[in-house]
């Protein structure tokens, strides 16, 4: 809440009366946010790139069914470029950085850089306590729990190929992907009730 | 499936990762379940914040005229030719993908669908000129109200000035028996009845309702009541819409 966040909502109302000035200023606020998020999918600077202008146009387009009862604009946002971005990598075949990361890594997951991840861009001075809560959140699950739910939301895995990937059981994926999720739910509580927009 | 195993599909749909039947018949489900919508709705905020754990980068300075570029090219929805019905090019209308969630990778074909829906009710509004000819208002306003596959969708035009709404509901399969379904405008945050409705058994309905005069609100949202309606909602809305007019 507070005037940055309602500020965020009236950016997407000036979009869809096509004022592109508050486009830009969408970008300067949450570019940071959706093009860490590209990036972490596909791996790729120049796919990122592709993606985040992908992205916001279709902010762009669809300003108009941007719904304030439903989520906040960076959750919007980060939808849409999540998105886009597992559409970019299955259009070229290609596997989601979170995949080859969980292949050839034990123990760090995405979430390792994220405490060290100093050189903020745009208002990360908000952004950072986020981002620490998600990332101290995510250390709190056991490993194979944050693996699974990596995997399906940076990797675009469902459960079954998430036990294939992983060589594990079926079962085991939903019990583990299911406790994470609530895990997750109960340490993030008190940045999601505080809501963003 | 019991209920208990319902509600746990709930946490792989909000991160899209159950498979496709499956998926398929947890969206059935959720037409009719409130507890697991608002289950899918909370799961989906946490799914939310996991943007945030991706890595910090920066993004490369060309990025933000590229986009500015790449906006330049396409006009926002709202503001493009005119429409289909010369009233509603004063009525910007709006589509909203709501509380019957839907996961990410679906956000995109909903839009989509979305688009092509209010197409369609466009065209067949111009067969209904009756029936609308009495909210043919410079001032008339409109909302959709849309779920996600196969739900059900309705859209509202709204004339302040004729206290009328007329209401177009597609794939909505009529209340079981001792039941009905009820059209709310939420005003400050307070559901008002607007009245109750019925669908046909093809799943359709148009009906036109009366709004107190004065009444101002910005978001509609339809409810499952007990037959006669009620007071105030008993249920979390299926439908839910905001009201854009210029």
């Amino acid at each position: 809440m507070g005037a940055p966040a309602t500020a965020d909502y009236v950016l997407i109302e000036r979009m869809a009366r096509g004022d592109e000035r508050a486009l830009g200023e969408l970008y300067d606020r949450h570019g940071g946010l959706v093009y860490s998020l590209a990036l972490a999918i596909v791996g790729e600077r120049a796919d990122a790139d592709e993606v985040v202008a992908d992205a916001l146009a279709q902010a762009w387009r669809t300003a108009q069914d941007f719904d304030p009862g439903r989520g906040s604009v960076g959750a919007w946002l980060t939808t849409i470029t999540r998105t886009r971005a597992l559409d970019l990598l299955r259009a070229r075949g290609r596997r989601a950085r979170a995949l080859t990361r969980a292949a050839l890594e034990d123990g760090e997951g995405l979430a390792a850089p994220i405490a060290a991840a100093g050189d903020a861009p745009d208002r990360e001075v908000e952004r950072q306590d986020t981002r620490r809560l998600v990332a101290r959140s995510l250390a709190e699950l056991s490993e194979p729990q944050r693996r699974i739910i990596e995997l399906a939301y940076f990797g675009g895995l469902t459960q079954t190929e998430i036990a294939a990937e992983l060589q594990e059981p079926l079962g085991t994926v939903k019990t583990r992907m299911r406790a994470g999720l609530e895990k997750l739910r109960s340490s993030l509580l008190p940045r999601l009730s505080r809501g963003e927009s | 499936m019991t209920d208990h195993q319902w509600l746990e599909l709930a946490a792989p749909y909000a991160l899209g990762a159950l498979d496709h039947e499956e998926r398929i018949r947890f969206e059935a489900h959720l037409a009719d379940c409130a507890t697991c919508r608002a289950e899918v709705q909370a799961c989906r905020e946490v799914g939310g914040l996991l943007a945030y754990a991706a890595p910090a980068a920066t993004p490369p300075g060309a990025l933000r005229e590229r986009v500015l570029r790449a906006a330049r090219q396409v006009r926002p929805i709202g503001a493009r030719r005119g429409p289909v019905l010369p009233w509603l090019a004063a009525a910007a209308s709006i589509v909203l993908a709501l509380l019957a969630g839907n996961a990410y990778r679906q956000e995109r074909a909903a839009r989509e669908q979305a688009s092509r829906a209010r197409a369609a009710v466009q065209d067949s509004l111009g067969e209904r000129d009756s029936l609308i000819a009495t909210l043919l208002s410079p001032d008339a306003t409109t909302a959709a109200l849309a779920a996600t596959g196969q739900a059900p969708s309705a859209r509202l035009f709204w004339s302040p000035t004729r206290h009328r709404v007329v209401m177009a509901v597609y794939r909505l399969p009529p209340a079981p028996a001792g039941r009905t379904y009820q059209l709310w405008a939420i005003a400050k945050g307070k559901p008002v009845s607007l009245g109750i409705f019925n669908t046909q058994p093809d799943g359709r309905l148009t009906a036109v309702m009366d709004v107190p005069p004065d009444l101002a609100f910005q978001v509609t949202a339809v409810t499952e009541e007990p037959a006669g309606g009620s007071p105030q909602p008993t249920q979390q809305p299926f439908l839910i819409g905001k009201v854009v007019g210029d």
